[in-house]
């Protein structure tokens, strides 16, 4: 039993000019997203630690990495344009990259302390950075690389990074968690490993130091006598000492280079990835439609609408989704696809407006009503019941408000959604396409409901509410009920037409991405042609552990009983709208036209085989007997025969569509 | 790279070892006994720990107490004592001490010359034909030699140095030395068991340098050492005479290729030789793999320009290898013996009253001893090895019989004469050589 995928996703229904705009936003949003990482990347620049011979923290992740591997960077825009008391330099990426990383064909989480920046300090926001890391790796169960060349707490900004439960010893508890787990843990150390730094890789499963490596609880110079002595702290915690002596390391290793080459061959002694078997026999295919597509189809303009199935043919593999429940709550978009070829539950918001259920006409999309909270609720909790990793498309404005909404008890359905997301144990992945705001961001596995990564994307807009939305709120008091200026006086018109543009401006600047990702509030910012690769990444982290996590086999899912309870068999799905309109599309030629039925349930083919000539021409003459169509059900084919003979006017369904027992298929002029 | 290493040896593997590490930066601790302190080389070392008896160059758990109290985070096992013991090697990974050398495993692995045989052939080594391993009586040992055909070899799995070894030409005579040769090796080696071989008589010894990482193995060609008397050398030079031409050429690569798919499938670390013996038609077949530094290391390094003490501590510091410079020129090793070599090869302790050694280009003398040292009766009789080195092998016998002439030694008979008889023997300037030659020709070499 498995579930039936259907091909989605058309030619872009835009002008060339609406596509070039699209681009060029979205292309120019990409290029400084670019300018922002390189910045970062650069560091302090590369040459302090090339004169003393020893490799950028981002050399080591590249010669770490798989050749020609992608490294996935989280938490690269940390700390972006925040100053620092005490440093006349700003901190970039916090001093330290948390990488996704394949070594061996394993996906690794790579914690490295940039020795370019402050000699990999620990900055206000570091020891946070590293243990989201951690988090995620322990979510994943995927092996952590440390890459430790730290010379501790960067020092005037001590009291930002030290206490709290998110201070630097936190990073230790989660090292402990990690080895508590089961994940494998390997360190290398580089070079300076003081105070706090050095319990990082201690509790690391396999410990390398270079010969430049020191671990010490205190270096030298808070050593009575050190001086005289002329002891360093090398000589005191060094590799001599920790790999020989107190054997608080394993390895020693000449240099950079031996280090990173000995850690990979470590990584290739864990468990091998699950990816290939948990791919159920099937080969990782790129979308049809090209990933690319998505700058083209995402409007310039937020305020304006698109269709999310799109955005979703352009993410999965060959294009291919069965989506579930499709006939219920169709702002928003349920669905099974596999990605690199392994099984993932898509969750995401349609901005396009759907018919209100009550067949009052259409209403907006991108807003949770109740048949959509309901419907997002069951398939989450059918995924997490099934294993199936989740990946939440977020454009969501907010939950619907108003007096029907309440009566309708949404505060209800919706902390049954977050109850859902809260306690899910299966992987959950977020993606902030567009909107992300207000309660529509929790109930859609926003950050604070804790997914293993949530990634914004450039175009992403992240707030309680839009600023438009803020600064009606804030003016309700002066507005009329179309929340237009109530006062006709021009004075206080335009005052509080000012102030409700500041509100808007503010709002505005708050909800750019950057902001989200200096402050944490979203691991990483991505293009929109990159989201692809990240889905990637996820699916493959999610099926990479085995033994760790429920993963059932596809013939067993709960996903299947949702589907036959909620909508009826896939075929039945099929057979209602397909025919009913297909029908319709093709009433009978002409006055007399007499139908020919289908013997039996099942689909309809006019040729022999796809691309044949048809069995019989239109305006053909036909005898009784004559085969003019095929009905496949089962994969068996039954001729459809002619009882009278006449001119065949041509079919009613198009080859392959769903007909029921007595449905017309075609027409005949009887002679 | 090691800041302090100690070398759990004595005498000139002390003062090989030390030239290179102190070459290299690193401090060296050298060990002594009562019997050996007084010898003057020792002075040389950054500290001395004397360890007082005889025999505590094997007491590893002492050693292993000397590196800590000498802080030293690695230690080098030489040749010979504790070079290759497993056990040894175990103790010292457990205290945190770096055991330059291959793993125990491996150590074990080859250590017991059965299952190194086993292990060889299983991947690909020509091993000579013989029981597949230990032979669990002397009625088992017949049938064996039945098969393979007389004379067949008979050998102790644990041995080294002629010990435990039997030559058995017929049938009759299989269960008297089996029932020997097993006696001899429980009180050698406490291990009596044996296993058999077919007795290639008068074949060439010829032994593959192998160097590896632990990832990565190379050979760095290969060594004749044919010249022996007793199973003990007396004469090593590279290249092989036996290997010589266009088909030598191919048998080297073609051995060297296998060797090296061996040690790499073992994950070799460290230095290490295949030992193996030529036939009359040419065919080599694995006998032992020494999992250590060679005493004559010494030619295959003057040919390559390598310093294998260095690559060894490399390789033990975690260091991958560089490619390693490949042979040219020839080089020849004598081993002078403080031996009575009219007596038998007596081993003849004493006093060095004169002690001049040659010098000159394309020789080299290893040797720890100076003028006024004593020879003592407690270990071997090494005196020097002088090396000699020239663009072809006839060159290099011209520079060790000069280098020979040079050399002056008084106090204690040595083999040096007799060494140097045996360059002008002209089987062996002809490149005849094989296991037999020296004692074939003792006689004449004596006279």
């Amino acid at each position: 039993m498995k579930l039936k995928l259907d091909l989605i996703g058309n030619d872009l229904a835009l002008s060339d000019a609406e596509v070039a705009e699209n681009q060029n936003h979205h292309g120019a949003a990409g290029e400084a997203l670019d300018s922002k990482r390189s910045i970062v990347r650069e560091g302090w620049g590369a040459e302090r630690a090339h004169r003393k011979g020893k490799l950028t923290a981002w050399e080591r992740i590249e010669a770490l990495s798989d050749p020609g591997s992608e490294v996935f960077p989280v938490g690269t825009l940390v700390n972006w344009a925040r100053e620092f008391p005490g440093s006349k330099r700003q901190a970039p990426g916090a001093g330290v990259i948390t990488a996704f990383c394949r070594v061996h064909d394993r996906h690794v989480m790579v914690i490295a302390n940039d020795n370019t920046v402050a000699s990999g300090a620990w900055w206000p926001g570091t020891p946070e950075k590293i243990q989201r890391g951690q988090e995620m790796a322990l979510r994943l169960g995927i092996p952590v690389v440390y890459l430790v060349d730290c010379s501790g707490l960067f020092l005037p900004e001590q009291s930002k990074s030290f206490p709290g439960r998110r201070g630097a010893g936190h990073i230790f508890k989660k090292n402990s968690e990690l080895s508590a787990a089961g994940v494998p843990q390997i360190a290398g150390v580089f070079g300076d490993c003081i105070a706090g730094g050095g319990y990082m890789p201690i509790i690391s499963d396999r410990v390398f130091m270079t010969e430049a490596a020191y671990m010490v609880i205190a270096g030298a110079a808070l050593i009575k006598g050190a001086k005289a002595l002329q002891l360093t702290s090398l000589d005191i915690g060094g590799p001599e000492v920790h790999v020989h002596q107190s054997q608080c390391a394993d390895v020693r290793v000449p240099d950079d280079t031996t280090a990173v080459a000995l850690i990979r061959e470590e990584v290739s002694k864990t468990c091998s990835s699950a990816v290939p078997f948990y791919r159920h026999g099937a080969k990782p295919e790129a979308p049809l439609r090209s990933s690319g597509e998505i700058e083209s189809l995402l409007p310039k303009d937020h305020r304006h609408i698109y269709d999310m199935r799109e955005v979703i043919a352009r993410l999965v593999d060959g294009s291919l989704f069965h989506e579930m429940m499709p006939g219920q709550g169709r702002e928003m978009i349920t669905g099974i696809a596999r990605v690199s070829g392994l099984w993932v539950g898509i969750i995401a918001n349609d901005p396009m407006p759907h018919p209100h259920p009550d067949g009052r006409g259409m209403r907006p999309g991108g807003i949770l009503y109740r048949e959509g909270i309901a419907k997002i609720a069951a398939f989450s909790r059918a995924c997490n019941a099934d294993g199936i990793p989740i990946v939440w498309l977020q454009d969501i404005a907010g939950f619907d408000i108003g007096a029907e909404a309440e009566a309708q008890g949404l505060l209800g359905y919706g902390s049954s959604l977050i109850y859902t997301n809260s306690t899910n144990e299966t992987p959950m992945f977020t993606v902030l396409i567009r909107k992300a705001s207000g309660a529509g961001y929790y109930a859609m596995a926003g950050h604070p409901y804790e997914p293993v990564v949530q990634l914004s994307t450039t175009a992403s807009r992240l707030s309680v509410m839009e600023g438009r939305t803020l600064a009606i709120a804030a003016y309700n008091t002066k507005l009329d009920e179309n929340f237009e200026i109530a006062s006709s006086d021009p004075d206080e018109r335009a005052s509080i037409a000012a102030g409700m543009a500041e509100t808007e401006a503010r709002i505005e600047a708050d909800m750019d991405p950057v902001r989200a990702a200096a402050q944490m509030d979203t691991d990483e910012i991505v293009k929109l042609s990159e989201v692809r690769r990240w889905v990637e990444l996820f699916a493959e982290a999610s099926y990479q552990a085995s033994g760790r996590r429920r993963i059932k086999n596809p013939r067993i899912w709960s996903m299947h009983d949702l589907a036959v309870l909620t909508s009826g068999t896939r075929a039945a799905e099929d057979r209602v709208p397909q025919a009913a309109s297909l029908s319709e599309n093709r009433a009978a030629p002409e006055d007399g036209a007499t139908p020919v039925s289908a013997p039996m349930d099942g689909s309809v083919w006019f040729s022999p085989k796809p691309g044949a000539p048809a069995f019989v021409e239109d305006g053909a003459a036909v005898n009784a007997g004559d085969t003019v169509g095929l009905i496949e059900i089962m994969k068996t084919f039954s001729p459809i025969r002619i009882t009278r003979g006449g001119t065949w006017l041509g079919a009613a369904l198009e080859d392959g569509a769903a007909v029921e027992a007595g449905g017309v298929i075609g027409w005949l002029r009887p002679d | 790279m090691f800041r302090r290493i100690l070398i759990a040896n004595r005498g000139e593997v002390v003062s090989r070892v030390m030239r290179t590490a102190q070459r290299l930066g690193v401090e060296v601790v050298a060990l002594t006994t009562d019997a050996d302190k007084n010898l003057s080389f020792l002075e040389g070392a950054d500290e001395v720990v004397n360890l007082g008896a005889t025999r505590a160059y094997l007491d590893g758990p002492a050693i292993i107490a000397a590196c800590r109290d000498a802080r030293c985070t690695a230690v080098h096992p030489g040749w010979g004592f504790l070079s290759e013991n497993p056990t040894f090697a175990a103790q010292c990974e457990a205290a945190g001490i770096t055991f330059v050398g291959p793993s125990g495993a491996t150590m074990r692995q080859m250590a017991d010359k059965a299952s190194a045989r086993e292990v060889m052939a299983a991947m690909g080594v020509p091993t000579i034909p013989g029981s597949d391993g230990p032979l669990a009586t002397a009625s088992k040992a017949a049938e064996v030699a039945e098969t393979i055909g007389y004379p067949v070899l008979l050998k102790a799995v644990s041995g080294g140095g002629g010990r435990g070894m039997r030559i058995v030409r017929q049938s009759g005579d299989i269960e008297a030395a089996f029932d020997a040769a097993s006696a001899e090796a429980v009180g050698a080696f406490g291990d009596g068991r044996l296993y058999m071989e077919k007795l290639i008589e008068n074949g060439r010894h010829i032994e593959f340098q192998v160097m590896g990482d632990a990832r990565r193995a190379q050979v760095l060609g290969e060594r004749e050492c044919s010249i022996q008397r007793r199973h003990q050398k007396l004469l090593e030079e590279t290249p092989s005479p036996g290997l010589s031409g266009e088909s030598g050429a191919q048998a080297r690569l073609d051995v060297s290729a296998i060797v090296v798919r061996a040690c790499e499938a073992m994950g070799y670390r460290g230095a290490g030789t295949i030992e193996m013996l030529m036939d009359s038609e040419g065919n080599l077949y694995f006998m032992e793999m020494n999992t250590r530094l060679q005493v004559e290391h010494t030619i295959t390094e003057e040919v390559t320009g390598e310093d294998l003490v260095q690559r060894q501590l490399e390789v033990a510091a975690n260091h991958f290898l560089p490619d390693l410079n490949a042979p040219s020129g020839a080089s020849i090793q004598c081993r002078i013996n403080a031996e009575d070599t009219a007596a038998g090869f007596k081993p003849t302790p004493g006093e060095l009253t004169r002690f001049e050694l040659p010098k000159g280009e394309g020789i080299r003398v290893d040797t720890h001893l100076q003028v006024g040292d004593k020879i003592s009766p407690h270990y071997d009789s090494m005196i020097a090895k002088v090396i000699a080195t020239g663009r072809t092998r006839a060159e290099a016998i011209q520079a060790m019989k000069d280098a020979l002439d040079g050399l002056v030694i008084e106090g204690v008979p040595t083999t040096a004469p007799l060494l140097r008889r045996l360059l002008d023997l002209p089987q062996f300037n002809d490149g005849a050589t094989d296991t037999g030659l020296l004692e074939r020709h003792l006689e004449e070499l004596l006279a």
